[in-house]
């Protein structure tokens, strides 16, 4: 096969797509932010994520140095001991992890998905108790939604709380639960007389058995497991929320934030793929010519570096939303997740497609970006489930407007 | 603290042409239980709430989680004033 490692250095293909990256669109305070993820991604994450992805696991090594940098509780208030960072700068900061390995950006996937439902429905109590650590990262979350016979189709939950004087017995089964091999805390969903019930479950509660799945296809290192719940003790303070509201006010609150980063993790793995494919068409020789002066390689480019700076304005978009309390930022999350996990897909493969068989080989992530480009279309909502909402609400929208 | 009608109906007009915005339908009664006709999609109980948070500055916590509070137009406008300390629970 030869060497076709690209020669191009990093810093001037990672210079060449920053034009890309809605430096307009950001305060400096952001940006510099953006440059500090983008350097810890480079030194800690980048050289390492191949191997995490062999071995289907990542370091408590790096996992310590996520909450030691403060990423884990980023979104959190300082009162809790978190970073109170903008939802923009949360997006920056997934966006750049993502660039590096979808599988430690799943980490912070998580994290937020329970940690900031609690914020919103815990008690006075719940917050003291569980906030600090998580924000701290002395505790890792993980969202118990998924079950083997309800993915999409979540209202067909069958996982059971029964009340028992001050407590609730659980029982059933969770399944494809990211990072519940490292979690110490379950948010769990289930049903409490047919009503949707929220409750947060620690790992070490008797009855509560974590089994590994191991051999994804993609997002390798994030530490999926089935939960198997028998007999579970577990205190009505844990309780999120109300029962009859987990599933229309608790979990969107997560979902919300899933996909926000997922969103932004895509764009970043996006801009991977562009980086890697300008480098290899900038100095991959073919004859007295270089892969880019091909105009088919250069077509695949055009939709590469088009996504990315439609999906950087979505994504941006959602978040600006988020941070500014707007109902619509549903709709925007939705369109930014949709957008960016399909032209990631698409992005993989055509950066495969550039490099060659250089690109089939994991001594190029752009083997590994595939793999998880594709997971991608499917956590936190499928596609078509982004597609079935979307096309709906657009279509009502018209129908509206036509009365 | 008094009711002023003018600041009921203010209320009850802008969350209904927020629901109207996100529904497929063109009118709305007072009374129209929106989650019971199934005329809501799935995200429209937290785009609601968040809808009221910011546009009433108000916050809604677990003990506000009861369907009675936001199942029509008439009970949200007295969810609204009962926050705003309008109106006695």
């Amino acid at each position: 096969m030869g060497n076709l490692q690209s020669a191009l250095p990093a810093e001037v293909s990672e210079a060449s797509s920053r034009s890309f990256s809605m430096r307009h669109l950001l305060t400096d305070q952001q940006e510099v932010r953006h440059k500090n993820f983008k350097a810890f991604v480079t030194l800690n994450v980048e050289p390492v994520a191949e191997q995490w992805d062999r071995e289907q696991r990542i370091p408590d090594s790096v996992i310590s140095l996520l909450a030691k940098s403060g990423y884990l509780g980023c979104s959190l208030p300082p009162h809790y001991g978190g970073q109170g960072w903008d939802t923009v700068t949360f997006g920056l900061l997934n966006e750049a992890l993502g660039r590096g390995s979808s599988a430690l950006t799943g980490v912070l996937t998580v994290q937020a998905m329970v940690s900031i439902p609690l914020l919103k429905w815990g008690t006075k109590a719940q917050k003291e108790k569980w906030l600090p650590p998580l924000a701290k990262g002395e505790m890792i979350g993980a969202f118990a939604l998924t079950e083997p016979s309800a993915g999409s189709d979540i209202q067909s939950l069958a996982t059971g709380f029964i009340a028992e004087g001050d407590h609730f017995i659980l029982n059933g089964h969770k399944k494809w639960i990211s990072c519940a091999q490292i979690a110490d805390v379950f948010l769990v969903f289930g049903k409490l007389d047919q009503r949707p019930t929220a409750c947060l479950v620690p790992r070490d509660t008797p009855g509560l058995r974590v089994e590994p799945i191991r051999d994804m296809m993609g997002f390798r290192a994030a530490g999926l497991a089935e939960l198997h719940f028998h007999d579970v003790e577990v205190p009505s303070a844990n309780l999120v929320g109300k029962p009859g509201f987990a599933l229309s006010h608790v979990a969107p609150i997560g979902l919300q934030y899933g996909r926000i980063s997922t969103a932004w993790s895509g764009l970043g793995l996006l801009r991977g793929c562009f980086e890697e494919s300008i480098a290899h068409a900038a100095t991959r020789k073919i004859g007295n010519n270089t892969v880019g002066d091909i105009g088919m390689i250069r077509s695949l480019i055009a939709k590469m570096g088009t996504d990315l700076e439609a999906g950087s304005f979505l994504c941006h978009s959602a978040c600006r939303a988020e941070d500014d309390h707007l109902p619509e930022v549903f709709e925007k999350t939705l369109m930014a997740k949709y957008f960016t996990s399909r032209a990631a897909v698409r992005a993989a493969s055509d950066a495969i497609q550039i490099r060659g068989a250089s690109g089939c080989h994991g001594s190029s992530p752009v083997s590994r970006y595939y793999r998880d480009a594709k997971i991608m279309e499917i956590i936190e909502g499928t596609t078509q489930i982004h597609e079935d909402i979307l096309g709906k609400m657009f279509v009502d929208r018209a129908v509206r407007l036509g009365q | 603290m008094s009711v002023n009608a003018g600041e009921e109906k203010g209320i009850k007009e802008t969350v209904r042409r927020f629901i109207l915005s996100s529904i497929d339908f063109t009118y709305l009664d007072d009374d129209d239980n929106l989650f019971e006709s199934g005329i809501v999609n799935s995200l429209f109980a937290v785009q609601l709430m968040t809808f009221i948070e910011r546009t009433f500055s108000i916050e809604v916590g677990t003990d506000d989680l009861d369907i009675e509070n936001f199942k029509s137009l008439n009970a949200t406008t007295a969810f609204v004033l009962k926050k705003n300390g309008r109106r006695n629970g």
